[in-house]
């Protein structure tokens, strides 16, 4: 009989699933068992009561450069990423290490530049980060916490088979919500499967996340006032906010619901204003305060940040983020786990050439076609060179670029990334297609929290290593098998 | 509550108000027609644009009031922000701005909606027999208020969609009465005595078994205008309305039993009163299309009162 998994090509990569064609590495044996009972015809009729449950909850995104500018689903994958719990420890154990250490390299940067003083990184490297912001230099922050949130992309290297970190987000890493969305949405469209596992749940994220916030608020209240600030149902990650503002039963808020009084934050309710403490801004700096930043900014609050340096207000995550989240900066990571834990990093950076270095830069221009190049500030994928696929006229274009300005670029080399098994629903057979890895990191001054997976994107596009859901990416639920090596 | 949250409640609740009376009307409408009652002397489907109040926007796109021109205007052209179509967008627009704070029921219901009446083909829906549209809008309307109805709490962002809903229907009811007897009578002494389009007007406010039983009497228009707009239990009366009105912003705005906390509760409360001791013979002498002018003239006051206080008042700092 003529099963889903016959006539898979593993093709030149590590694939997740099969150790070689025909053999499933241990962990997804039973899923391949599963997978060889159901025919194309219905494991293609769970795929559509998926998406049509995505499509009645209204579980979508927005597309900006779409100009009918509407909302669209993320596409979902029924096949699992399947992780054992072995090797997600010490995924867990890096991430924690990395967390704690980019946070400590932001309390340090903020305050007394120690650092940079003693001449450990380059000083004009940071300072002419665009996302430093001299705002929050001497601003303390509550606990001394900066980087609440962190979304840590990792990818794994088909040519050692080891997870490696690709880039840190440590502004406001979204895509969470999908997360538990994917997993809510796979046990009832496969529940088989996962009666054959034990899967480390990942519901408890929002109720972690409360407690942080919780913790930060300025005033000893029993009842802290709570919001979530979002851009608006335009952003492309409204589904998340209102979604996360649900869960944590908090208020969603946009600009225009706050004011700011005395240098403390009110929002508008129907019976007058009342005092918030804690707001968890899902805005980038930039439009946070019209009179501190962008000074056309509708979306942020006028004052808001003089209530922030009065400590009135917690922020989360911090002002300022963006400089330990810089894609140059991301190549001194290892450095920062090294001075400021005086440890190894448990998990390894991806090469990179930060352009900014003139001899750098010279051997990024001479091997240009076989590297990625990345606009250190950017992300949703936006702006990327890969190098192997590109044309001479692109190539040529992005060598200007780098010689005009080359502290915005870094450049790496093409990772390739690790394959799973993906549904195609027009050629009716599973095909491997690369992914990544967001795991959701949540430190609360102590200790980093992180709910086991993350996000899993792929790239959908035969071949395609872009997993961005604005470039034409799916997303996969993440299983962590509890107690498997 | 916050502003904007209340703010979009009410409007939510507006929104499929109009979209379910809308329905209604279509469909009683087309339907009478279909069985003559129109047609003859000028009587068919202009009256139902006049009392959406978008005549001027209908005629700048059709030349005739036909039945397909009608139809596809208020039913369904993205164009007119007063078709169900739109109203059920833009319902769906403010709900998906204050998700978090809706059930996932509710949302599917109007979502759900929106995914059915969005992408119809005029042409499609006639041939299909435009009952099956309507019947469709109004179900959508009633899963979505029966849903709230079992899973919203009951706070302050209960009266709100209450104020909406009652506002929204006091105000089309008004103007289905309004534009009934201009047309059919306009000096208002002799209106037409023709039973199809007074049963039709009945049946388009679910009020025709409601007439039968409170009256036994013959189809009368006095008493038709009685039912629709001083009637204190037909929950589509004006006065009916009215009430449930004043209770939602008495609920909102917390005074006592004797006093109000609003302009536009005040305004509510003196409208009920004089909904309650009219009788509908002072209305007529007074001339029914006056009242009814003055009665939309309020319900537009109440709504700007409402929005002052509650949603976009001024803060000082």
């Amino acid at each position: 009989m003529q099963t889903l998994l016959d006539g898979y090509d593993t093709g030149a990569f590590y694939d997740e699933m099969l150790a070689a064609p025909g053999v499933p590495r241990p962990h997804y044996e039973r899923l391949a068992a599963r997978l060889a009972e159901l025919s194309p015809g219905e494991l293609d009729e769970r795929r559509r009561l998926a998406d049509l449950a995505f499509l009645l909850q209204g579980i979508t995104f927005t597309v900006y450069s779409d100009t009918r500018g509407t909302e669209r689903l993320f596409p979902f994958d029924l096949v699992p990423r399947i992780l054992p719990q072995g090797e997600w420890d010490r995924i867990e154990r890096g991430l924690a290490q990395r967390v704690i250490a980019l946070n400590l390299f932001l309390e340090d940067v903020y305050g007394p530049q120690r650092i940079l003083r003693d001449g450990t990184i380059p000083r004009r490297l940071v300072l002419s980060c665009q996302a430093f912001r001299r705002e929050a230099m001497g601003v303390e922050v509550p606990r001394g916490i900066h980087v609440h949130v962190a979304g840590i992309d990792l990818v794994r290297d088909s040519k050692t088979g080891d997870f490696v970190v690709l880039e840190d987000n440590a502004r406001t890493p979204s895509g969470v919500s999908y997360v538990l969305e994917n997993r809510a949405v796979m046990t009832r469209t496969l529940p088989a499967v996962f009666q054959q596992y034990e899967v480390l749940p990942v519901d408890h994220y929002p109720t972690e996340l409360l407690q942080i916030l919780r913790s930060v608020a300025p005033r000893r209240e029993d009842r802290p006032s709570i919001v979530l600030l979002t851009p608006g149902v335009h952003n492309s990650a409204y589904f998340e906010h209102s979604f996360l503002a649900q869960q944590m039963g908090i208020e969603l808020v946009e600009g225009r619901d706050l004011v700011v009084d005395a240098d403390t934050v009110f929002m508008k309710t129907i019976h007058g204003l009342r005092r918030v403490d804690v707001i968890y801004r899902r805005i980038d700096d930039d439009y946070l305060d019209p009179l501190v930043f962008r000074p056309d900014s509708v979306l942020g609050v006028p004052g808001l940040m003089g209530a922030v340096r009065a400590r009135t207000v917690a922020l989360v995550n911090a002002v300022g983020n963006g400089v330990a989240d810089d894609k140059a900066m991301y190549a001194w990571v290892p450095t920062f786990i090294r001075y400021y834990l005086g440890e190894e990093p448990i998990l390894r950076n991806v090469e990179t050439h930060v352009c900014d270095d003139p001899s750098q830069l010279a051997y990024v221009l001479d091997h240009l076609a076989e590297l990625v190049v990345k606009p250190v500030g950017e992300s949703g994928g936006y702006g990327l060179l890969v190098g192997p696929t590109a044309d001479a006229r692109t190539l040529a274009g992005f060598r200007e670029r780098l010689r005009a300005d080359p502290r915005n670029y870094i450049a790496q080399p093409v990772v390739p990334l690790s394959r799973v098994p993906v549904w195609d629903a027009d050629a009716g057979k599973l095909v491997g297609r690369h992914v990544d890895l967001r795991p959701y990191c949540l430190y609360d001054g102590d200790r980093v929290t992180i709910v086991p997976g993350g996000l899993t994107r792929v790239a959908l596009r035969p071949g395609s290593l872009v997993v961005n859901s604005s470039q034409g990416g799916g997303s996969k639920d993440t299983w962590v098998l509890r107690g498997e090596r | 509550m916050l502003s904007r949250i209340a703010d979009a409640l009410y409007w939510i609740a507006r929104y499929m108000e109009r979209a379910e009376d809308t329905a209604r009307i279509l469909d009683v409408n087309y339907y009478t027609l279909l069985e003559g009652a129109g047609g003859a002397n000028g009587v068919g489907w202009e009256p139902l644009v006049t009392l959406t109040g978008e005549r001027e926007r209908f005629f700048a796109r059709h030349e005739e009031a036909t039945a397909r021109a009608v139809f596809s205007f208020l039913g369904l052209d993205v164009e007119n922000p007063s078709s169900i179509v739109q109203c059920v967008a833009l319902a769906r627009e403010n709900a998906r701005t204050i998700r978090d704070r809706i059930s996932r029921e509710m949302w599917e219901a109007l979502n759900g909606l929106y995914l059915d009446v969005t992408r119809l083909d005029v042409d499609e829906v006639l041939a299909a027999g435009p009952h099956d549209f309507c019947t469709q809008v109004k179900a959508g309307a009633h899963r979505f208020l029966g849903v709230t109805d079992a899973t919203f709490p009951r706070d302050d962002g209960w009266h709100f969609l209450a104020a909406g809903q009652a506002l929204e229907r006091a105000g089309m009811t008004a103007r289905i009465v309004d534009v009934q007897y201009q047309w059919l009578a306009p000096d208002g002494a002799t209106p037409d005595t023709d039973n199809h389009r007074w049963m039709a007007m009945l049946e388009s406010v679910a009020a025709y078994e409601f007439y039968r039983r409170t009256y036994h009497t013959r189809i009368e228009p006095a008493r038709v205008a009685e039912l629709l707009v001083l009637h204190p239990h037909h929950p589509r009366s004006i006065r009916c309305s009215v009430a449930t009105l004043r209770e939602a912003l008495r609920a909102i705005g917390g005074a006592g039993p004797d006093d109000y906390a609003s302009e536009a509760e005040r305004l509510t409360g003196r409208l009920h009163d004089g909904l309650k001791y009219d009788r509908i013979e002072d209305l007529f002498a007074r001339g029914l299309h006056a009242f009814l002018a003055d009665v939309l003239r309020t319900c537009r006051a109440i709504g700007e009162q409402l929005a002052r206080t509650y949603f976009y008042y001024e803060v000082a700092t």
